[in-house]
């Protein structure tokens, strides 16, 4: 079990990026807040040790992206309204930036995945591939019809 | 940079997910231990049960500080640190000092942050003047280990910061003379040198002076040509109050 500093770092380190990967698959906030406390809390019963913190903030990536598409299972027939999870964010985002996160936000799942890993923590395409266990040439293909579709709503200036 | 970026980059865990997760994880060891101890024989059991009830209630274990940082220039700033290395309390003796800390919210946020957050504050870095000393003391079980992440922070080497540790019998002495145990210590260090320099003197001093009468006592030359031998990563253990 990890102690309290090791705790403490991985929360200072990863708090964000769990977060976002939360709020590119979730509901409301308090389903983040449970998936949050479930992937700190895998954490904190990890009994391995990382090679690593790539290796470590990879695991993160991966627990997160599990752990929501286990609570979104279980709560399959709730609507999800991405107009509403961005509201929920309050001033954090301007006009813009909602345009461009409800976008994001309508895509189906899997493409929402390979963008933010791919565009927002910069992860190449192998190493997506590990993440979410696919093919190094599935994840290719995911990322061209996102990238596809982002340019029919956004326009081509959008990365 | 790309527009998915700049869209998510104000999507961040608020500091109250971060502490309602510390909690929850507490409470997850906590139980975690109460399953293990099942079969502990029933009266060691209820003892136990009841120490657990009255040392963990609560935010027990969150707002018990275990280590302690004075952060001393003029004004000094003393944090309590708890066992996630979060800051739960701030203690300041001036009225400088109490204007610090009520503009800037130090609580709940690591040391570090803590830290952090005070030296880019406008208002506290009209104290880091080139004549001014920065000095930072801890007092912890775990202290090479603040010691050696406070060493590695840009800004302290910034503003040539000095390090010591100290001890709690230390800090309870300064805190009966109102003042905090980073400037207690060098208090301490000075009267080693200067047995006519009491504590009253030493309330109106800056860490600066009283550095530099140290530097002046010790080397008998004069202060200002001593301040250029001052670097980052100076680093020893507190005078006197060990026990």
């Amino acid at each position: 079990m990890k102690n309290a500093e090791e705790i403490n770092s991985a929360l200072e380190a990863y708090a964000d990026m769990v977060r976002r990967i939360c709020f590119v698959h979730l509901k409301n906030r308090d389903d983040t807040e449970d998936v949050f406390q479930t992937v700190f809390l895998k954490y904190m019963l990890y009994e391995d040790s990382f090679e690593s913190s790539e290796h470590e903030k990879a695991w993160f990536a991966r627990v997160t992206i599990n752990a929501c598409k286990d609570m979104l299972r279980y709560f399959s027939r709730r609507k999800w309204v991405p107009l509403d999870v961005i509201a929920e964010e309050g001033e954090a985002l301007d006009d813009t930036m909602e345009g461009i996160l409800e976008v994001v936000l309508n895509l189906p799942e899997k493409y929402r995945n390979v963008i933010y890993l791919y565009y927002y923590e910069g992860y190449s395409a192998a190493e997506i591939a590990g993440i979410l266990g696919r093919k190094e040439n599935t994840i290719y293909t995911w990322l061209a019809r996102a990238k596809t579709l982002l340019r029919e709503k956004l326009g081509g200036d959008w990365a | 940079m790309n527009l998915i970026w700049e869209s998510m980059k104000n999507i961040q865990a608020t500091e109250k997910l971060k502490q309602n997760t510390l909690q929850y994880l507490n409470e997850q060891q906590r139980r975690k231990y109460r399953v293990r101890t099942r079969f502990v024989p029933s009266y060691a059991l209820a003892v136990f049960g009841l120490l657990c009830l009255i040392g963990t209630a609560g935010g027990f274990v969150y707002s018990k500080p275990v280590s302690y940082i004075s952060i001393d220039v003029n004004p000094s700033i003393e944090l309590s640190v708890n066992r996630f290395g979060r800051v739960v309390y701030s203690e300041t003796y001036s009225d400088e000092g109490k204007g610090i800390t009520g503009q800037i919210p130090l609580k709940n946020v690591s040391y570090m942050q803590a830290i952090n957050r005070l030296l880019n504050d406008d208002k506290y870095m009209k104290y880091l003047g080139k004549d001014s000393i920065l000095v930072f003391t801890v007092i912890s079980d775990r202290s090479e280990q603040i010691l050696e992440n406070l060493k590695s922070s840009k800004l302290l080497e910034k503003y040539s910061a000095l390090t010591y540790t100290s001890d709690l019998s230390c800090m309870e002495e300064a805190h009966r003379h109102e003042m905090s145990f980073g400037k207690y210590r060098t208090y301490l260090e000075l009267l080693e040198y200067d047995g006519s320099v009491t504590i009253e003197d030493c309330h109106e001093m800056t860490m600066g002076e009283l550095r530099d009468r140290i530097d002046a006592c010790a080397h008998g030359v004069q202060a200002d040509n001593e301040k250029e031998h001052h670097g980052s990563g100076h680093h020893g253990k507190g005078n006197g109050c060990d026990n």
